[in-house]
């Protein structure tokens, strides 16, 4: 990359925007407007700038239709979405994936829609956090805000997160870099620990690299949690790491005064999935009996935190849940997209602010060759290359304002900075026409005559004898 | 208007030059891994995903100098990568993060997900990291986004053979609108 | 829309209306002196009629909640049923998903709740969750007892900086009153640290506990806020706990009651929140008994203090408070999943899962408790129901705990036929206890006593000008003994005959009708405007640098607010 000038053409600033990419959520962003278009940002990464400053060649402007002989073809909005809501009006197992670049505005209206139909929903957690997710089902959850880290630890760990490259200010913003109350030293009052099976980005400015073997995380985990509850390991090395080394970082992890684990998709998309992360989970509770310990996820869209907790509060289960017989169904592994998918269960498909043709493995996208996609989102992508309809949306914290989640659950408000083009519209407009569509196009599927107690509540026994 | 940008053709890599074991393998056996790195990121959320560009960031196979020594590849060939659960050309740099002699590194997108296993193991998340893979040098060329997505999934192509979809006119750089190609819309109006 | 409830028999005790039959009017959503002849007669003949339920202390939305539900998808799976019309799926037993939380409080005739936590970082959180819980007014109380801020004030004794502070945090989290969840405790937990009793500080803050709560107590009085200070003491769950109890309460004595007129509803100073948990004797688990008579003569002869009870019901329930060390005792006890969340500058929170069971000595003992305490303290304006839900159990068992209190024969029976564990009698003075509770009596403890403690000026009673908020319940108390039939008092009282609210029928026979959106109720402390710019411009460089949000997201924008009714407080 070559030198660049500042840039000094611009109208007006926008200040304290907020980040639209990694689950840092950096809400201190300035934008640089010029004829309603961000022309430069201060503050962000260069992720973060790059979403901003949009590639506009790719820019969805105009709903599209596929028609007959498989060409996109623009379209008016009305025709869009009635060709979109009868297909999932004619569905019977539709699947709405995506919701984790979009607001929680909107989620509203896809969870409506969903209830009202039958569908799955479920959000991009399924193909990064998921295990995650299902560990803390298992093990617990001990987490702090980002705040705590920035003021309180003087230990780090990166677990199969290379932050450097994907949360590229997780480090300066937070955990590793800024001063905090009780660290006025910044950097200098922290002990940095990467574990990573590569010589990562952010292993490169740790204090300390783990190069654990691949698939030897479980083992890893669990070698530390003997050494923390003062075992002595009976193996030279544990998957690839010589045993002083685990002694030596043990000693490390116990003498800290306030600790961090931040892990990746390194410990979920490996072979011990949940279970890596269960180990790890419950080494962080062990460490709490002789330290302070907590652990983050390092999520990576900025709400896909957002979804789950909107999820866990309007349903009672993060991602993953099947309406279709007029409850809630929650079975990871099963009501999960990917697992769908490659069961080629569903007959409609509704991928909002989210991109299965990027993401999803072959085994499972193979079956969105079959059924009818729809797609809200704001570029051109891999998942139009798979798309029946395209409903262009606006950009959440851009052209619209909209509520997020961090990765640490601080909910961030963010606000909108420009307009839309104006042949877009917003994805809470969106999914709310669509559901109004839907709902003239067909009854709601399996409503109860009468409201039955579930037996847990313990009412039986009080029913009146009639 | 002057934009700031983060446009990089291809993402910067080191010097592979190692000297032993120079072409000593037809066939690299190695451990698989894919995710994120930032140019990938950049791009990708940018939405730059036809581009040139997404095809360099995407579309790479990271390696260790000595894996490319053994192979005889130097930065940006082409080489096949198979697993069980498909092959894809994508082209060969050395890895950032080397020496990992032995594992390959593909940035999570269309290419590495054509060979990546949709293996949940009932906890709802595919097994897109540590998995076995061959890596063999090739003439045949990288696919862009568009075309590979045809190739793959032939979702609007009445053409099975594979073969035949790989050669198909590239679908370009840009979005196809009613079949006219991005460029020849007059001021890019609809 | 007008209704006459014709010949119900009313128990309204703030006007002290015991029992007696008459008409209530309603206009639009307000009870009214009269109607109009066009009004619909609704016959309440031999029904009992209150005022909706007030719900003193609950946690039903915000972070933790969600963190509850997020790890306890087993929870969620315990409670599910089938969408109707009117309603959306269930789902959830102890912490229900927010639309199930309404409906099953609207079930039981309650109109208001009370969200006793709120982290003011997380604000907005608990904001969306209460726009999704429907039928219910809920006004969520700001935690202060671990903030930094409030703790340099107390340690410096600068009171009216605090009350500047506190007025600019009510506006920016949206909260009702002040909350005090472990005093310096759950900073303490910061590093893994709890404090021990009253007079201990928390590290590397030069404060105590006791300064801490007085200093609040104090700001809370100079500002005249309508509720006041709702205190969860030190020394949560510990045998031997109570004289820090009673030590907390005190303190507090000789803090005169603000003469505003915000604050004239109420008549206490400090409000201890689920007692229950706070009145252990003893010194461990091995020899731990009650010392609810000790709490219960204190509060019995200081009027300044109210309280709730925080009933242990026995159910696999959800543990979950801002007294997160405590919650780290639990687990390496119980060794259940643990879930922790602390957040900077503020506050901690804790959960894990518990199993209250009657087999159980432990639970035995806090069940027994909890029913002292009610049966204990004498005047019923000075303790209210509640199960700290969903800690000690979840709110659907209110209904049992009325039948408890209104059942001496019941809890005898099973104390004697051995349903609940030995310690019940043998560690507590239960079994001593023959005082039932009337219908006039629990009327008190549920909606009169809490809606006055909360300083509310337009529920809790039946008065002309109240809203319309109304719970009807099917029994005739002239011809039936509650005493001798405590499953008849659980079902009358868990599935209400009309619960209105706002002069809405959202349930008829124990079904719901109709759905409502909630409201939200926050306090606007009006005339400190120059003191609060002042202790903002002071703070705001330790917030810019010590924070992990820009001031301008750490607010709770009006996008987040669901109908909200704003209490003004003229506080100068």
């Amino acid at each position: 990359m070559s030198y660049e000038p500042p840039v000094t053409d611009y109208d007006y600033i926008v200040e304290n925007c907020t980040c639209a990419f990694c689950g840092c959520n950096c809400d201190d962003l300035d934008f640089l407007v010029k004829d309603n278009h961000v022309v430069a940002v201060r503050h962000a990464c260069r992720l973060g700038a790059s979403k901003v400053m949009e590639d506009l060649d790719q820019r969805l402007m105009v709903p599209m239709v596929r028609n007959e002989e498989g060409v996109l073809t623009e379209t008016d909005w009305d025709t869009a979405l009635d060709t979109a809501a009868e297909y999932i009006a004619n569905s019977i197992r539709p699947v709405f994936y995506g919701w984790s670049e979009t607001s929680t505005e909107c989620m509203k209206e896809g969870l409506e829609l969903g209830e009202y139909i039958g569908a799955v929903l479920d959000n991009q957690a399924t193909i990064c956090h998921g295990p995650s997710l299902q560990a803390m089902q298992n093990a617990g959850y001990p987490i702090q805000t980002l705040g705590e880290v920035k003021n309180r630890a003087d230990v780090v760990v990166y677990s199969g997160s290379n932050a450097m490259n994907s949360h590229p200010r997780h480090l300066a913003r937070w955990a590793v870099y800024p001063r905090g109350y009780f660290r006025q030293r910044g950097r200098f009052d922290r002990t940095v620990v990467t574990m990573d099976p590569k010589f990562s980005d952010t292993a490169k400015c740790s204090d300390m690299w783990i190069g654990f073997e691949q698939n030897g995380d479980y083992g890893f985990y669990n070698a530390i949690r003997a050494v923390i509850k003062g075992k002595k390991l009976q193996s030279e090395s544990v998957s690839g790491i010589p045993a002083e080394d685990i002694y030596e970082l043990v000693d490390v992890m116990k003498n800290a005064e306030f600790g961090v684990l931040f892990f990746g998709l390194g410990l979920t998309h490996t072979l011990g999935k949940q279970r890596n992360i269960d180990i790890a989970i419950k080494m962080v509770q062990d460490l709490n009996a002789m330290s302070k310990w907590g652990l983050t996820p390092m999520r990576g869209h900025f709400n896909v935190n957002g979804f789950n907790i909107f999820m866990a509060f309007e349903t009672g289960w993060a991602f993953g849940v099947d309406f279709c017989r007029g409850w809630g169904r929650y079975m990871l592994g099963e009501t999960n997209t990917i697992d769908l998918l490659v069961r080629k269960e569903p007959d409609c498909f509704m991928v909002v602010a989210a991109d299965p043709g990027a993401h999803f493995p072959n085994g499972a996208n193979q079956h969105l060759a079959d059924i009818p996609v729809i797609q809200v989102d704001i570029h051109w992508g891999p998942s139009t290359e798979l798309a029946d309809v395209v409903l262009p949306g606006s950009f959440i914290s851009v052209e619209c304002a909209g509520t997020s989640y961090r990765m640490d659950g601080v909910p961030i408000y963010m606000k909108k900075a420009i307009d839309k083009p104006e042949t877009c519209r917003d994805d809470e407009w969106i999914i709310r026409e669509l559901k109004e569509r839907v709902m003239k196009l067909r009854e709601e599927t399996n409503v109860a005559e009468k409201y039955v107690p579930n037996p847990i509540m313990d009412l039986k026994r009080l029913e009146k004898e009639e | 208007m002057h934009y700031a940008n983060s446009y990089l053709e291809r993402p910067v890599v080191g010097d592979p030059h190692v000297d032993s074991d120079v072409g000593r393998l037809e066939v690299l056996n190695c451990m698989l891994n894919t995710g994120s790195d930032i140019y990938q990121g950049a791009c990708k959320k940018r939405g730059s995903t036809l581009k040139e560009e997404y095809k360099n960031a995407s579309g790479t196979c990271y390696m260790d100098p000595r894996d490319m020594a053994k192979l005889g590849v130097k930065n940006w060939d082409h080489v096949l990568v198979k697993t069980d659960y498909g092959e894809v050309v994508v082209s060969a740099a050395r890895s950032r993060d080397a020496p990992h002699e032995g594992t390959v590194f593909i940035c999570k997108g269309p290419w590495a997900n054509t060979i990546t296993s949709h293996e949940t193991y009932c906890c709802s998340d595919p097994t897109y990291k540590g998995i076995h893979a061959t890596v063999e040098k090739t003439d045949r060329e990288v696919l862009l986004m568009a075309d590979l997505m045809r190739w793959v999934y032939k979702k609007y192509v009445d053409e099975e053979d594979d073969d035949v979809v790989e050669n198909m006119e590239s679908l370009g750089e840009r979005p196809f609108y009613n079949g006219r190609k991005w460029e020849e819309l007059e001021n890019h109006e609809l | 829309m007008e209704y006459i409830l014709k010949n119900g028999i009313v128990y309204d005790p703030q006007n002290e209306i015991n029992g007696e039959t008459m008409d209530i009017f309603i206009k639009d959503d307000q009870i009214a002196e009269s109607v109009s002849d066009d009004a619909k007669v609704i016959d309440v003949s031999n029904k009992i009629v209150m005022p909706a339920g007030v719900d003193v202390h609950a946690h039903v939305a915000g972070p933790k909640l969600v963190l509850g539900r997020l790890y306890r998808p087993e929870d969620s799976r315990m409670g599910v049923s089938q969408k109707t019309k009117i309603e959306r799926a269930e789902a959830g037993f102890s912490i229900p998903c927010c639309p199930t939380t309404g409906y099953r409080y609207s079930r039981m005739g309650y109109g208001t709740v009370c969200e006793a936590a709120m982290p003011p970082l997380e604000a907005k959180h608990t904001h969306e969750e209460i726009a999704t819980i429907p039928n219910i007014d809920i006004n969520p109380v700001t935690l202060f007892g671990n903030n930094w801020f409030c703790m340099e004030y107390a340690r410096e004794g600068r009171i009216e900086e605090m009350a500047a502070y506190i007025a600019a945090m009510l506006r920016v989290s949206k909260g009702y009153g002040v909350k005090i969840v472990n005093p310096c405790g759950s900073e303490a937990w910061g590093w893994g640290q709890n404090v021990h009793g009253y007079d201990d500080k928390a590290p590397y803050f030069d404060v105590t506990s006791r300064q801490l709560v007085v200093a609040l107590a104090k700001a809370n009085e100079m500002l005249g806020l309508p509720h006041s200070i709702h205190i969860h003491p030190n020394d949560l769950g510990h045998p031997g706990n109570y004289p820090t109890t009673v030590e907390t309460l005190k303190s507090i004595k000789e803090i005169k009651k603000s003469t505003k007129k915000a604050a004239k509803i109420r008549d206490q100073t400090v409000h201890n929140t689920h007692l229950q948990f706070h009145a252990y004797d003893g010194t461990s688990w091995k020899d731990a008994s009650s010392g609810a008579d000790k709490v219960a003569d204190f509060i019995n002869h200081n009027d300044y203090v109210t309280g709730d009870v925080g009933q242990v019901t026995f159910d696999e329930t959800t543990t979950m408070t801002a007294d997160a060390p405590m919650e780290y005792d639990l687990f390496q006890i119980s060794g259940l999943k643990w879930a922790n969340k602390d957040i900077e500058c503020e506050t901690a929170a804790g959960i894990i899962p518990c199993i209250y069971s009657p087999k159980t000595p432990v639970g035995t003992l806090q069940w027994a408790i909890g029913l002292e305490l009610f049966l204990l303290v004498d005047n019923p304006w000075q303790i209210c129901m509640s199960t700290d839900h969903p800690n000690a159990g979840p709110f659907i068992r209110y209904p049992r705990i009325i039948s408890w209190l209104m059942s001496a024969p019941r809890r005898m029976e099973m104390i004697e036929n051995g349903e609940v564990h030995k310690w019940s009698h043998k560690r507590t003075g239960l079994a001593g206890l023959d005082r039932e509770y009337d219908f006039y009596e629990i009327a008190t403890i549920t909606r009169a006593a809490p809606a006055k403690i909360h300083g509310f000026p337009d529920r809790g009673a039946l008065t002309p000008g109240y809203k319309a908020d109304i719970a009807v319940y099917d029994v005739n108390p002239n011809d039936f003994d509650p005493s001798r039939n405590p499953e008849m008092v659980e079902r009358i009282f868990t599935s209400a005959a009309y619960t209105i609210k706002d002069g809405q029928i959202l349930v008829k026979d124990g079904d719901l009708v109709a759905t409502k959106p909630s409201h939200v109720i926050w306090t606007d402390v009006k005339g400190w405007e120059r003191e609060e710019a002042q202790v903002l411009n002071e703070m705001m460089p330790f917030f810019t640098q010590y924070y992990s949000v820009k001031w301008e997201n750490y607010q709770v924008h009006d996008h987040f607010l669901s109908n909200p009714i704003k209490v003004e407080v003229p506080a100068k």
